[in-house]
């Protein structure tokens, strides 16, 4: 299958500024690919080139198999920029019709469906919506032509809790139907309960591309177990993976590095009344290795002939 | 009607009913002195009004047989006042297209739409085109209207050559305004170009005539190819609205050339 996303040494430059410095992405068929960096890193810059809303300064995409110029590849993507405007007297559900309308036609029940789901109220004229419900109206038209490839520029900003969980579930369904998204954000852990893929860019470029799920397997994780009765150190020690074990009578805690297995098999020779495990803080692994890699950056640069 | 132009004449009707309003209350305040000014040849008639500079006669578009049906609409519709309300109207409209579009942020989601730039622009230019026809016609009856009301004795066809000039030249500016606005993306400069080439082009025109140093930039004025042709007691000046027409035309490729190579938002 064709990748929807291919670039190639795409560039972008505003004047002498680097937006985006040749970038080589690839998105694949029915991912979530979350698209991570901190503001001004170049993550709408990429997203803006791929719509063709600016034109790259070199480099080659293609997007779902075709150069983004063709205005008729825009019809199956849905799109939610990262500062969304909605203003005048318009009603959001006027608004909704006309885009629907333009690209091909979506039923009301569908819209109507849309909007309860995420509780919003589209007879409101338009510059008068709060930034969380513009942001709703914003996922509505991007979701309700059920296009194969959706691009959401920091899509949660300013929902509220609930609404979260209920977009991430809309992702999910777009995944789960073999649909592509790519979602943009400034922290992990908004999209790492969905996304596939990460990747992360600095500075205008792409730093590191990894697998979510192999990511999770490397975290690092805090446990506890709480025993009914003292347990023996040695039985724990030398286990793969952990570390910093600490014995105090019959509670045990340690790190562990990987797949919990060994230690789980471990503890269930002894009866074991109370298990704490913390949620691995992918953040900050990945900010750790992230600052690695920026070392790595900057060493090469100080190698670097003048 | 394609999707892009009816939604902007939805956007855009409130500001067109209150354009025709605004133009409509111009012209019925106006016309309702007629009566009063033809009636007083002492104080309004030519010889009165020699007594003003030729300079400030030539710059009001001449002030003779202000007190006949003609020479006064001419004078305080047709001359100035009515053309620069059009251009202002229009120069507005062409903002609306893309710079204040752009501006705001709206546009950003109307160009990810399955919808080539280039059309983009058409349909807008389209809907512009349509809505100052809109309100030229409207406030051309009223303007029919006013004229037999207050036995002017104007033809028919001579108010609605010299109305049909004042939409051409609105329709330029228009034109104009719109090709600067998808060019730069901002309205300011939009703005500023219309309000030279709109004032120098009056001045130009109006003073040319009798001061040789810029008669020779009169065949660049737009306003040129409207008064020139003295509409209102001459009837359709063919050609020079056919230069106003083909030079809104142009316009229109400069702003979608200009608007099909330009990154958006930036």
């Amino acid at each position: 299958m064709t990748a929807v996303v291919e670039t190639e040494g795409l560039t972008k430059f505003y004047g002498r500024r680097r937006g985006l410095e040749d970038l080589d992405l690839e998105i694949r068929p029915g991912e979530v690919f979350g698209y991570l960096g901190p503001n001004g890193a170049g993550k709408t810059t990429t997203i803006r080139l791929l719509l063709d809303v600016i034109r790259p300064t070199r480099g080659r995409m293609s997007v779902l198999g075709t150069d983004p110029r063709d205005p008729r590849v825009r019809g199956r993507i849905g799109y939610l920029p990262g500062e969304l405007a909605l203003e005048g007297r318009e009603r959001a559900s006027e608004y909704l019709a006309f885009l629907a309308g333009v690209r091909g036609g979506v039923s009301r029940d569908r819209i109507t469906a849309l909007a309860e789901r995420l509780e919003a109220d589209l007879s409101v004229p338009m510059g008068r919506l709060s930034k969380g419900n513009k942001q709703k109206v914003g996922l509505i038209q991007a979701f309700m032509h059920e296009p194969e490839f959706l691009i959401l520029d920091e899509p949660t900003g300013g929902l509220d809790p609930l609404v979260q969980q209920e977009f991430l579930a809309m992702v999910r369904e777009v995944r789960a139907a073999g649909r592509t998204v790519l979602m943009s954000s400034h922290v992990l852990a908004e999209v790492e309960d969905v996304a596939d893929r990460v990747g992360i860019v600095r500075q205008g470029r792409l730093v590191a591309v990894e697998d979510v799920a192999a990511l999770r397997e490397k975290a690092v994780r805090r446990v506890e177990f709480h025993f009914d009765a003292p347990v023996p150190r040695e039985e724990f020690e030398g286990l793969p993976g952990v570390r910093d074990l600490r014995v105090e009578g019959a509670n045990l805690s340690c790190t562990i590095d990987g797949r919990p297995d060994a230690l789980i098999k471990a503890a269930a020779r002894f009866t074991v009344v109370h298990l704490v495990s913390a949620e691995p803080d992918l953040e900050e692994i990945f900010l750790t290795y992230y600052s690695e890699e920026e070392a790595h950056h900057a060493r090469a640069g100080v190698q670097e002939p003048a | 009607m394609p999707a892009l132009v009816s939604k902007s004449l939805r956007d855009h009707r409130r500001s067109l009913v209150r354009w025709t309003i605004g133009i409509g209350a111009f012209f019925a305040l106006y016309l309702s002195f007629y009566p009063n000014i033809s009636q007083n040849q002492d104080l309004y008639g030519d010889a009165a009004l020699e007594k003003f500079p030729e300079a400030m006669r030539d710059l009001m578009g001449g002030l003779t047989g202000f007190t006949t049906g003609t020479g006064y609409l001419h004078g305080v519709v047709y001359q100035l006042f009515g053309p620069m309300l059009f251009v202002v109207c229009a120069a507005v409209l062409g903002n609306q297209a893309i710079a204040r579009p752009e501006e705001s942020g709206t546009l950003e989601l109307t160009v990810t739409l399955p919808i080539d730039r280039r059309r983009l622009v058409f349909e807008r230019f389209a809907a512009l085109a349509l809505g100052l026809l809109g309100v030229a016609a409207a406030t051309f009856l009223l303007a029919w209207g006013l004229s037999v009301a207050t036995d002017m004795g104007v033809a028919f066809d001579r108010i609605l050559a010299a109305h049909t000039g004042v939409f051409l030249l609105g329709l330029l500016f228009g034109a104009l305004s719109l090709a600067v606005g998808a060019a730069a993306g901002r309205r300011g400069p939009a703005m500023a170009v219309v309000g030279v080439v709109a004032v120098g082009g009056y001045i130009v025109e109006t003073m040319g005539k009798n001061v040789d140093a810029v008669s020779w930039l009169r065949w660049v004025s737009p306003f040129h190819y409207y008064l020139d042709g003295k509409p209102l007691y001459q009837g359709f000046p063919g050609g020079d609205y056919l230069v106003l027409a083909g030079a809104a035309a142009v316009l229109l490729v400069v702003a979608i050339l200009a608007f099909d190579r330009r990154d958006i938002g930036v």
